[in-house]
């Protein structure tokens, strides 16, 4: 595998070489800083861009074009990333020794015309895509308590800190929605093409001099480097209580959503020892909360723990039955104290370890995990696997003991489900 | 060990029924660095009714029993519990369950013989006991609720429910709460050794592995070679009617958008080729109801629907296929459905299109060791057997062949369902 990054003036080109695929892949990713009013706009943008084309102004005609093309698959993706407003667009197609001659320039040229030509010149096509796409984004947003375990997660964040963008919703909001129309989504799609920084990775089994001369031709960028805000978010301060905020919600079981702030740490810390800290406090089923809280305790199903790293959080989700929350939060407090004080063995840090390192190799089997790696790099100055490999090794006890006193709960949050266990 | 080229996809399987009844498939890559490791009894939920191994009388055990086993597996006798071994290694272990089969798998790139070994010794070593039992109840029970609060789940559930009069896909996977509290040690083995026997499993590995050495250690584990096997399993279901059990199905619900269903039941008794039958049914669903049809573009227009989707599955001697969407006018989208439905035939060229779809789709799929491994589970579950030249099917495809299969098919034997909120807003 060869990775090689071309500065093209308006944008970088990553290249990544490998024989390893029978497709390439294509990501375009576009980030600025977030707003909060400019997600549903966001959202609304990106489904826009690859629902229709000024050359294929329906979505059967831009889905009959892509078949053609041998099933080539186009869609885009948007989140947010600590501070970040991302905008990715992503493509990927079989190599050319399955298909036919000239293909890889047909397609790039046609995830270029789903990014540059807009479907803003025909009002009535505008329209109805537009229609399409408002009536979609509000079924999802209202769908959205369809799924409780991800609704307790946004009210928990919602209850920590509402200003910060961590709590924004992913989905947007209602009333943003209803402020939508041709001239903001106009101007906003004008507004990133202008100011967004502007990666493009390309993975397979390709030539880098034809992939840029590829992406120069077809890829007219006009945006300007520059600095941007900090894009991670750090806690200056830890809380010195948790607070605790309950919800009641019609549905079987009650979702447990506990969110940890991370104070400040290190760059080594940050991409190492939480990891392996989280890892066997609650990323998997050898980790404390799974064996104690599950296994020994049968309090839940599913309990685990995720590093939202970019914005310095730590999110435990669990469900439960609602008369067991005092007793689970009870655990999942003693659990993380004895973090602190050092109640794991050497052997849990080395099956840890091991777990990360292969998790490593597995990404080489995916292009799409190749390529969030060295977005990584770039964003979290992480490095690459075998940097990665030779670094988690130097991970010790102390150091684990040492970040796990910088990771305080500061919310506690029930969506409290109706019924009890045992009662049917 | 028979080599089958899986042709036009660069790729080769390899098979082996051993003497116990054992079938092995083995899909070695060049250029891969995880293996995935999956262990399958050909035993899922459906199967409630049957005669224990070793004994007379035919039995019925409470619903989700294959489920409650299959969490039950990781309990073992030296208190060291798969996935504390697998992950010595790195190694990624998990099973599951559904109608169908249930199993137990090692995702890796480590310890390849070790873990294999490990896997057919732990599924080869049932240790339950009253108290392992009993403790599991709690985390099971969480389970079930978990998913009863999923409305996807609920639907698909739902949507079984008013197809089905007697067949067991309309019971869910997990049992109910109820159910599970009166499964004992006692009915655990009895299913156990039962449908457990080599002779009723089969094992694929792809991925990163060498398919001598793989063989070489199936072939010698102890615990499959004094398994018992080659017992002729009795299973007792009733036959399934052709009448749908009901036409027209309206709840209210804890949901925030209405959701639309209809279902169709085609029989399969006089079908010759299950698969060929399906793949045209495929063919027709993707061509007038896929993402490049008219029709779709019609409801766009005519604010029919957010979102909408097409499944099949085969149930029995039956095939099913599904439409969902989130609409606002449920019984108006139905009608369109069915309306549409009146009419299906296709060009010739509408056909080359899906054909190029499908063909190059085939070929993106052989690139994921997980895909091609789930294709063959596919394959071996609904048909008994690998389909190893899928893409030379899909290039024979065509109208004539499209006209004959689907003439006579009766498209109206089917199930409405409706999902409204409880609260109008």
């Amino acid at each position: 595998m060869e990775y090689q990054k071309i500065d093209m003036t308006a944008f970088n080109l990553h290249v990544i070489q490998t024989d390893r695929f029978k497709t390439v892949n294509i990501r375009v990713c576009l980030r600025d800083e977030i707003k909060k009013d400019e997600i549903t706009l966001r959202n609304m943008l990106a489904s826009f861009l690859t629902y229709s084309t000024d050359t294929y102004q329906t979505k059967r005609d831009l889905v009959l074009k892509a078949q053609d093309l041998y099933a080539v698959n186009v869609y885009t993706k948007s989140y947010r990333s600590g501070r970040f407003n991302m905008i990715n667009f992503c493509m990927s197609l079989l190599n050319e020794k399955y298909t036919e001659a000239n293909m890889l320039e047909e397609s790039i040229k046609f995830l270029s015309d789903v990014i540059f030509h807009p479907n803003f010149k025909n009002k009535e096509k505008f329209n109805e895509a537009f229609q399409f796409l408002y009536d979609s984004i509000e079924t999802s947003m209202k769908g959205i308590k369809e799924n409780p375990t991800t609704y307790s997660v946004i009210r928990m964040l919602e209850e920590m800190d509402p200003d910060m963008p961590y709590s924004y919703r992913e989905f947007g909001y209602l009333e943003d929605l209803e402020s939508l129309n041709y001239e903001t989504l106009v101007n906003y799609y004008e507004k990133i093409m202008k100011n967004s920084l502007v990666d493009i990775y390309v993975i397979g089994n390709i030539n880098k001099d034809e992939i840029k001369d590829l992406f120069r031709k077809y890829f007219p960028f006009t945006t300007f480097k520059r600095p941007k805000v900090n894009q991670l978010i750090e806690h200056k301060t830890l809380p010195k209580r948790s607070k605790i905020k309950k919800e009641i919600e019609e549905s079987n079981q009650s979702k447990l959503s506990i969110g940890c702030k991370i104070g400040p740490l290190t760059e080594f810390e940050r991409n190492y020892v939480l990891t392996i800290y989280n890892m066997i406090l609650g990323g998997n089923s050898e980790s404390k909360f799974f064996q104690i809280i599950r296994e020994k305790h049968s309090l839940a199903y599913y309990v685990y723990s995720s590093l939202n790293k970019l914005d310095s959080l730590m999110i435990i989700k669990a469900g439960i039955s609602k008369e067991n929350f005092d007793k689970t939060v009870k655990l999942v407090k003693k659990l993380m104290k004895d973090m602190e004080k050092g109640n794991f063995t050497e052997e849990n840090i080395q099956v840890v370890k091991e777990n990360y390192i292969s998790l490593l190799k597995e990404i080489e089997d995916n292009e799409n995990a190749i390529i969030e790696t060295y977005l990584a790099k770039d964003l979290l100055n992480l490095g690459d696997i075998e940097e990665r490999k030779r670094e988690v090794m130097k991970v010790t006890k102390s150091d684990i003991i040492k970040v796990s006193k910088k990771v305080k709960i500061d919310t506690i949050f029930l969506l409290e489900g109706g019924k009890s266990s045992g009662e049917d | 060990m028979e080599k089958i080229e899986l042709k036009g996809l660069d790729q080769n399987l390899y098979y082996e029924k051993l003497e116990n009844g054992l079938e092995v498939y083995l899909i070695p890559y060049t250029n891969k660095s995880n293996y995935t490791m999956h262990y399958i009894t050909k035993y899922g939920s459906i199967q409630t009714t049957f005669t224990p191994f070793g004994k007379k009388e035919k039995i019925t055990v409470p619903d989700g029993i294959a489920h409650f086993l299959e969490h039950k597996m990781f309990e073992q006798e030296d208190g060291i519990d798969p996935f504390t071994f697998a992950a010595k290694t790195g190694t990624y272990s998990n099973a599951s369950t559904n109608f169908k089969c249930t199993r137990y798998y090692f995702e890796g790139n480590q310890a390849f013989a070790e873990n294999l070994n490990y896997l057919l010794d732990f599924v080869g070593s049932p240790y339950f006991t009253d108290e392992n039992v009993e403790k599991e109840k709690g985390i099971i029970a969480e389970e079930i609720k978990q998913y009863d609060d999923e409305v996807d789940w609920t639907f698909d559930e739902e949507m079984k429910k008013a197809l089905l009069q007697k067949d067991n896909h309309r019971i869910d996977i997990a049992g109910t709460v109820e159910s599970i509290y009166k499964i004992t040690k006692e009915n655990l083995y009895d299913t156990y050794y039962t449908f457990y026997q080599p002779s009723n499993m089969f094992l694929v590995i792809s991925g990163n592995f060498d398919k001598e050495e793989a063989l070489e250690i199936i072939k010698n584990n102890q615990t499959l070679n004094n398994a018992k096997t080659n017992f002729k399993i009795k299973v007792y279901q009733e036959e399934e009617p052709l009448e749908i059990k009901s036409k027209k199905v309206e709840m209210k619900l804890n949901v925030m958008n209405t959701k639309a269903g209809y279902g169709i039941k085609i029989p399969l008794k006089n079908v010759e080729d299950k698969y060929l039958f399906n793949l045209y049914i495929g063919l027709m669903l993707n061509i007038k109801f896929g993402l490049a049809s008219y029709f779709r573009e019609e409801l766009k227009k005519e604010q029919l629907m957010t979102s909408f989707y097409i499944e099949r599955e085969l149930i029995g001697n039956y095939l099913i296929i599904i439409f969902k969407a989130d609409s606002e006018h449920p019984e108006k989208l139905i009608e369109k459905i069915k309306e549409e439905l009146k009419d299906i035939s296709v060009t010739e060229e509408d056909i080359n299109r899906l054909k190029k779809v499908w063909i190059s789709s085939e070929v993106m799929m052989i690139d994921n060791i997980n895909i091609s491994l789930e294709n063959i589970v596919d394959d071996v579950i609904d048909y008994g057997k690998v389909i190893p030249n899928n893409v030379d099917i899909f290039r024979s495809l065509n109208k004539k062949e499209y006209d004959k299969m689907l003439k006579n098919i009766d498209l109206t034997n089917a199930s409405t369902l409706i999902i409204r909120p409880k609260k109008d807003e």
